[in-house]
């Protein structure tokens, strides 16, 4: 059986960690999910639960990236360049640019 | 693999940099959906010729 | 026979363009699934042609925890919908495993 692969990406604060959510109800339904957080949106830091469902993310072999660093040094997220964001897409079954930019 | 690419807004750089990889050697087709009266028909004939919607911001 | 399509709503500026695919959509014999998230349930209350989107479409749901963090309360049901389209995120991953094509607005 072929699992999807989806990648939903960020471009407005107010609807990212939403939209790592709906990242993570796909990986439950056992699809591979991941996030991107773009160079837009400078997060704020994320709360208990937040870093919780990202982590449950990662133990279904999700992840979560930003092309932002201060995100990733701020939140942990995986650090990952545009031209390798767009790499990843192209292995990508559903490509879902979330929310408002 | 046909990738169909819908722009809710006209596609900025980063936008246009991801299309660019994300279609390289591969057949596309794409669709404004910013404009004043989008073609509805048009547009779902194309979804439905298509491998792959992909609707950037 | 047309192919099905499901749309994912997580922009709520986009309602224009869901009613207008929809009807095309269903014009030409397609299934048609809609499922909003986040601000996108914001559509529920405020588009005046959200009922008939719930009429013309096969199947509407919203997210409620979604619509819940915008300030409604879930009891409150959009008109077009009842208790069960308040539904939850295994709506998007339903259009992705079972429709034919997806679109995301």
């Amino acid at each position: 059986m072929e699992y999807n692969k989806v990648c939903l990406m960020y471009r407005a604060k107010d609807s990212t960690v939403d939209g790592i959510r709906s990242g993570l109800g796909l990986a439950v339904e056992n699809m591979y999910a991941y996030g991107v957080v773009l160079d837009d949106v400078t997060m704020d830091k994320l709360d208990e639960n937040q870093i919780e469902s990202i982590e449950m993310l990662r133990d279904m072999e999700g992840e979560i990236y930003s092309t932002n660093p201060a995100n990733c040094e701020l939140n942990g997220l995986e650090p990952i360049t545009i031209e390798e964001l767009g790499e990843k897409l192209r292995d990508m079954t559903h490509i879902i640019p979330y929310g408002i930019k | 693999m046909k990738i169909l690419n819908v722009y809710r807004s006209e596609p900025d750089d980063t936008t246009k940099k991801l299309v660019e990889i994300v279609t390289r050697d591969r057949e596309s087709d794409s669709f404004d959906l910013y404009t004043d009266s989008p073609d509805y028909d048009a547009l779902v004939d194309k979804i439905f010729e298509a491998d792959q919607v992909i609707s950037w911001w | 026979m047309a192919k099905s399509l499901g749309i994912f709503v997580t922009n709520p500026e986009q309602f224009k363009h869901v009613m207008g695919i929809t009807k095309a959509a269903k014009a030409k014999g397609s299934k048609v699934k809609v499922f909003f998230t986040w601000d996108g349930t914001l559509n529920a209350k405020k588009e005046a042609g959200f009922k008939d989107l719930c009429e013309l479409a096969d199947d509407v749901s919203i997210c409620a925890d979604s619509y819940v963090k915008q300030g409604y309360d879930v009891k409150d049901i959009p008109e077009g919908l009842d208790e069960k389209k308040m539904a939850t995120q295994a709506q998007h991953g339903i259009i992705i495993e079972d429709y034919d094509c997806y679109l995301s607005l």
